[in-house]
């Protein structure tokens, strides 16, 4: 198949992840949206890996795996950290901040 | 770039259109075709007669998280061992070197894990046991089986 | 690279000594003997590397003499920062050793922004200095306010990271090279696909150093964050942020038939950032507010070293670095001291403390950029760079009208210490002779490199 293909298939999925993080209030769907927009990445480039015969972006993909699932860690964990206090997901709850 | 022609696509297209046919022709078939009653148990969960208790959307113990973290920790740490282990013999003993630092590293992380109690998770079967039997035995006996336990 | 093994062991150590060492004290101490020890392993380290660049780990790491200075610069003012602010970091909650650990890791990811030769090690860098600030901004586990911060800093941290690597894979898929020096923009007509790259990581990059219009993070975070955090993230992990962003610029897209693509838009986000940081902190009645949307201006002058691009702007952000990181922790060092945080708390801290309030003075003199200081001489590197790059004046003269907006509210805050009557509440017992001295030590090296830049220009 032509690259052109996997370029548009990622960016739509990534404009689905991004659309889903601006739209949506539920802390956890926002969470798994910046995941689709990293799972998008992953897959341009592992096309491109393939197109330029070069594995390093295959490398490059391992690397973003890994600190995918060291920010699932950190995130659920303030994210279960802050439904504890508010019994609450809702990002809109979370606006004392703001003066 | 051309784009390639593809000659091996469209046994594909037709075996799903295949598929969507006869699973939705089973569902129009059996809606004109199937059996209908209302009886008291028809809309329960289990129409055999076993009662559901509450509903499925629990709050799992927390708990449950820290073990899904952890495996998606330990989990995506094989990823560079096994890409270690498919160049063995090109990366020679610097790669060696390099993934026994990275091994040391996880084993350091073990140790800390396991100083804060993040892995012990379910029951405490000890600490049970030993409320158990203060409460049926006495609080005397009690001391003489910790004494045994130690 | 000694300072990044060292900062690496020296987290992993504090991590496990944390479990086994019960006294904070020893814990702090510790640290600060890790952090002399990082900052005498570099200079042993400085003597090895020239000018030009040497590639290490197959052109992971490409380190060159203003890398290595700058990681000495920030390894200072993570010494000062310890010694002034170590014994709030440790008494933020009961986990004293994560606490220390989680800034030597900010501090690893650092030194490979300082140092990186590979787009892989940039991506790596960014996200070893955001993972650990997330936790530290929610640190403090019983205020709803640090989850708050901690939440949304999680929430657009992450989000920033998906465009940054979007940017890079489209970056890749265009010219097949992760290497910055190797990537090969220049010589050959631009396609869409390497132009859409280099504007994604310029804005993720400008989120993470919270320029605006990336911006809308950073007051409700730096607010949230317990103090002594704050104090750090706004001053240490915002430069390593400029540095990435300096050097992928620079070395990566610094051509001139580059530059001309991105030079638009980081001039447009410069001007904003100068007018919304600056017209913003006027309004606000917290201290410590205004010291988050003063750290969002003072990034758009950080900002003219970006897109300066000359010797004087690779100079300017090294002084800039210095200047702005001792001043800023310096003013939050005062600030924890206090019990109210907004300007009417500072009412009468002249009579009360009096070197305190000469030394906030001299903090914020330094900030606004009075001569003398050496805010002074960073603010004049990185604007006489953009006068010398040429056609960025109405830049320039924005950012000279925006410098003389700062100063109203640098000034509200001396106003308030040395000419309003009122009794301000000071944590006594926390002052100690030894904190004092401190204090007036950084004082004194913000006048010193106002006077003597060569104390750090002199080394590249």
């Amino acid at each position: 198949m032509p690259i052109q293909n996997y370029i548009w298939l990622s960016i739509a999925l990534f404009s689905i992840g991004v659309i889903g993080v601006l739209i949506r209030r539920n802390a956890i769907v926002i969470f798994m949206c910046i995941e689709l927009m990293l799972n998008a990445v992953n897959l341009l480039l592992v096309a491109f890996s393939k197109y330029h015969h070069d594995a390093s972006a295959q490398i490059f993909v391992f690397f973003i795996m890994v600190v995918a699932a060291a920010e699932v860690s950190v995130g659920l964990a303030i994210i279960v950290m802050v439904y504890r206090h508010t019994k609450s997901v809702d990002v809109n709850i979370l606006n004392r901040l703001k003066n | 770039m051309p784009s390639p022609s593809y000659p091996t696509l469209w046994p594909f297209l037709i075996y799903g259109i295949l598929v969507l046919l006869l699973a939705g022709g089973m569902l129009f078939i059996s809606h004109f075709l199937g059996e209908r009653h209302q009886e008291k148990e028809t809309d329960e969960v289990y129409e055999a007669g076993i009662e559901a208790t509450g509903t499925a959307r629990l709050l799992f113990p927390v708990h449950f998280y820290l073990i899904a973290m952890f495996f998606v920790i330990f989990d995506l740490e094989a990823v560079f061992i096994i890409s270690w282990a498919i160049a063995i013999r090109d990366v020679g003993w610097g790669g060696y070197l390099a993934v026994v630092i990275f091994v040391a590293i996880l084993v350091a992380v073990l140790i800390y894990e396991w100083r804060i109690g993040a892995l012990n998770f379910g029951p405490q079967g000890k600490k049970i046991l030993r409320a158990y039997r203060h409460k049926i035995k006495g609080v005397n006996h009690n001391e003489v089986v910790d004494k045994q336990n130690n | 690279m000694n300072a990044l093994i060292s900062t690496a062991v020296f987290g992993i150590f504090l991590m496990i000594s944390g479990l086994f060492i019960k006294s904070k004290q020893a814990i702090r101490i510790l640290a600060i003997s890790g952090v002399v020890a990082a900052f005498v392993l570099n200079i042993i380290d400085f003597r090895q590397y020239g000018a030009s660049a040497t590639e290490l780990f197959h052109g992971m790491l490409s380190v060159t003499n203003f890398g290595l200075l700058f990681i000495e610069i920030i390894l200072g003012c993570v010494l000062v920062y310890f010694l002034l602010s170590g014994k709030d970091l440790a008494n933020i909650g009961h986990y004293t050793g994560e606490y220390f650990a989680l800034i030597f890791f900010i501090l690893c990811g650092v030194v490979l922004a300082a140092t990186y030769g590979n787009m892989l090690m940039l991506f790596l860098s960014i996200e070893i200095m955001s993972i650990p600030q997330y936790i530290l901004a929610g640190s403090d586990k019983h205020n709803l306010k640090s989850h708050e911060a901690s939440l949304k800093y999680f929430l657009m941290g992450a989000f920033s990271t998906g465009f940054l690597l979007m940017g890079i894979a489209l970056l890749y898929g265009a010219t097949g090279s992760f290497d910055i020096t190797t990537m090969n923009l220049a010589g050959r007509p631009i396609d869409a696909m390497a132009l859409a790259g280099i504007i994604l990581i310029a804005f993720a990059l400008a989120f993470k150093v919270s320029a605006a219009p990336f911006h809308f993070w950073t007051p409700d975070v730096y607010d949230g964050a317990p103090t002594v955090v704050t104090s750090f993230i706004s001053t240490i992990v915002k430069v390593g942020g400029f540095v990435a962003f300096i050097r992928l610029f620079h070395i990566a897209f610094g051509s001139p038939d580059v530059d001309k693509h991105w030079l638009l838009v980081l001039s447009i986000i410069t001007a904003a950032t100068l007018i919304i940081g600056n017209v913003t902190a006027v309004f606000q009645q917290s201290v410590k507010r205004m010291l988050a949307y003063s750290s969002i201006s003072q990034a758009g002058f950080m900002l003219f070293a970006v897109i300066a691009m000359n010797v004087l702007s690779w100079q300017g952000i090294l002084l800039y670095a210095a200047a702005y990181s001792l001043a800023t922790i310096g003013c939050f060092a005062i600030l924890m001291k206090m019990k109210d945080y907004t300007y009417d708390g500072y009412n009468g801290l002249a009579q009360k403390q009096p070197l305190l309030a000469l030394m906030n003075t001299i903090f914020l003199f330094s900030l606004v950029g009075i001569p003398a200081t050496a805010g002074f001489l960073a603010k004049y590197f990185v604007l006489s760079a953009a006068v010398e790059k040429g056609g960025l004046l109405w830049l320039v003269i924005l950012a000279v009208c925006c410098a003389a907006i700062s100063a109203f509210y640098y000034f509200r805050l001396i106003w308030a210490m040395y000419f309003k009557a009122g009794d301000c509440q000071v944590e006594e017992h926390a002052i100690t002779p030894a904190f004092k001295s401190v204090l007036a030590l950084t004082a004194l090296l913000v006048i010193i490199l106002g006077v003597w830049p060569g104390l750090i220009l002199a080394w590249i």
